[in-house]
């Protein structure tokens, strides 16, 4: 009995005396529950330069983005290497909930409206719930509203002509603080082609990559590969879409300044029109400007 | 026989009032403010978790900066990505020991105290001296303080293009509802 009793109290003792000796900062860490840390900022704009990042817009924010792309660098001196002509798209983009994101816009190139949808499924994580990439679905369409060219008779344009499906998988890891890469295969529907030899379907995959130089500027890469080119004696002939360019962030702003073959500035021109050839030097300049406006009050 | 018996009773009466002896708060309140004509920046945790050691007057405190939330999301992530860099510094912390303490500060109704201990930010740690405010409110222990710091002290770097926006000192604001540790 005594032996149990001067056991317990050596327990007792050598328990209280543990309690004592903890520090608070480790009491803490027991008391603070493990966190599920999601990669945030795998790239700095909803864009990475032509194609759609796996960023989306948060709940209740409105991004206005506009982008520009001049003419080629190969104009010369003559046409301030390209400075003279430029498209423009701009578009209104809002987060309805933190994984879905919609959006519409108007390119001046063949006068192109569209709206899309982007829609968040993995989130790449890690601590208690370990994800190794981030995963999104992004849905378009886009309107083509040139006008119809002339018909011969007894034949007619149908609206659906105007139209194209964009559906591409966004499959994004952030390997660490600098380094994000993106894969995205890309699936287009055209209701109307130019020619019999041009592709209704163009299945193409993507891949994009961003470097962070500093804080505020990162460097990006996009190349979208096409399986099912058109034909190569089509004109005008068509290539691979390739860009790099670099991010700069000034608090609300990112500015994107980038060097690409391709005018357009939507899935369903870039992936399957890019006409210029960076060889050729058909490069054009380009950047784009968002500004994102806060619409939650708290 | 019965003296041992006497002192394992006291023993354990002993070991319940070690457990009083702490106070924990798993939902504290922190929060960072700045001002100036051209933005105001407000971040806000719920999640911050504290101890106060009622025996040595020892408080403690810790935050994960990602459970700071703002109203733009956009500067939750630049507060994550540029100026916290939460990957490489996930915690705020502060271990300090509240001036002149003694027990009763505990059972009093709420009143000035002044707490001295390290604050953790953005790794880097300095010894600072805050006012606060400790004691009971409706029959709960609660404590607050109201501060300034400055984030280029802790190597929080403003670049030139964004220092209009953002003022020299931030007001951290912190409010903790302490229970008995252990219940």
């Amino acid at each position: 009995m005594k032996k149990i009793i001067s056991v317990c109290i050596g327990l007792t003792l050598f328990l209280s005396g543990n309690v004592f000796s903890q520090d608070l900062d480790a009491l803490l860490n027991e008391e603070t529950k493990p966190t599920v840390d999601f990669a945030t900022a795998t790239f700095k704009s909803t864009r990475i330069i032509n194609g759609h990042s796996i960023e989306q817009m948060k709940k209740d924010q409105l991004e206005f983005r506009i982008s520009h792309r001049f003419g080629t660098l190969n104009n010369g001196p003559y046409g301030l290497f390209g400075l003279d002509q430029s498209v423009i798209h701009f578009s209104l983009e809002y987060g309805l909930k933190d994984w879905l994101m919609v959006g519409t816009g108007r390119g001046s190139l063949n006068k192109t409206y569209d709206g899309f949808a982007k829609f968040r499924l993995l989130r790449q994580s890690s601590g208690a719930k370990f994800m190794p990439v981030s995963l999104s679905y992004f849905n378009s369409i886009e309107l083509i509203s040139l006008k119809f060219p002339e018909r011969p008779a007894g034949t007619s344009n149908y609206f659906s002509s105007r139209l194209a499906y964009v559906s591409q998988l966004l499959i994004a890891r952030k390997f660490n603080q600098n380094l994000s890469v993106q894969l995205t295969p890309t699936y287009i529907h055209r209701n109307l082609v130019k020619t019999e030899l041009d592709q209704n379907d163009i299945f193409a995959l993507g891949g994009g990559a961003r470097y962070k130089l500093s804080k505020r500027l990162s460097v990006n890469a996009e190349y979208f590969y096409t399986y099912n080119p058109n034909a190569k004696f089509l004109e005008p002939r068509t290539y691979n879409a390739c860009s790099v360019g670099v991010d700069i962030e000034t608090g609300g702003h990112v500015f994107q300044i980038m060097l690409t073959n391709s005018q357009g500035m939507r899935e369903g021109s870039f992936i399957p029109q890019t006409t210029g050839n960076w060889l050729d030097g058909d490069i054009h300049l380009g950047f784009n400007i968002s500004r994102v406006f806060a619409f939650n009050n708290k | 026989m019965k003296k041992n018996l006497l002192i394992l009773i006291m023993l354990i009466a002993s070991l319940g009032a070690i457990g009083q002896g702490k106070f924990i708060s798993k939902n504290a309140f922190i929060s960072f403010y700045s001002s100036t004509p051209l933005e105001d920046i407000l971040g806000e945790s719920n999640e911050a978790v504290t101890i106060l050691n009622a025996e040595t007057g020892e408080i403690a405190f810790q935050a994960l900066m990602t459970t700071f939330h703002f109203k733009r999301a956009l500067m939750e992530e630049h507060f994550n990505e540029n100026y916290m860099e939460s990957t490489k510094f996930p915690k705020a912390k502060f271990n300090g020991k509240i001036d002149g303490y003694n027990s009763s500060m505990l059972s009093a109704p709420v009143s000035d105290i002044k707490v001295t201990g390290i604050l953790s930010v953005h790794g880097v740690e300095k010894t600072i001296t805050i006012p606060a405010k400790l004691g009971l409110e409706d029959g709960k222990l609660v404590g607050s303080s109201k501060f300034k710091v400055t984030p280029e002290n802790y190597g929080i770097k403003i670049p030139s293009l964004v220092r209009d926006k953002i003022v020299k000192e931030m007001e951290i604001t912190v409010k903790a509802n302490y229970l008995p540790f252990g219940n």
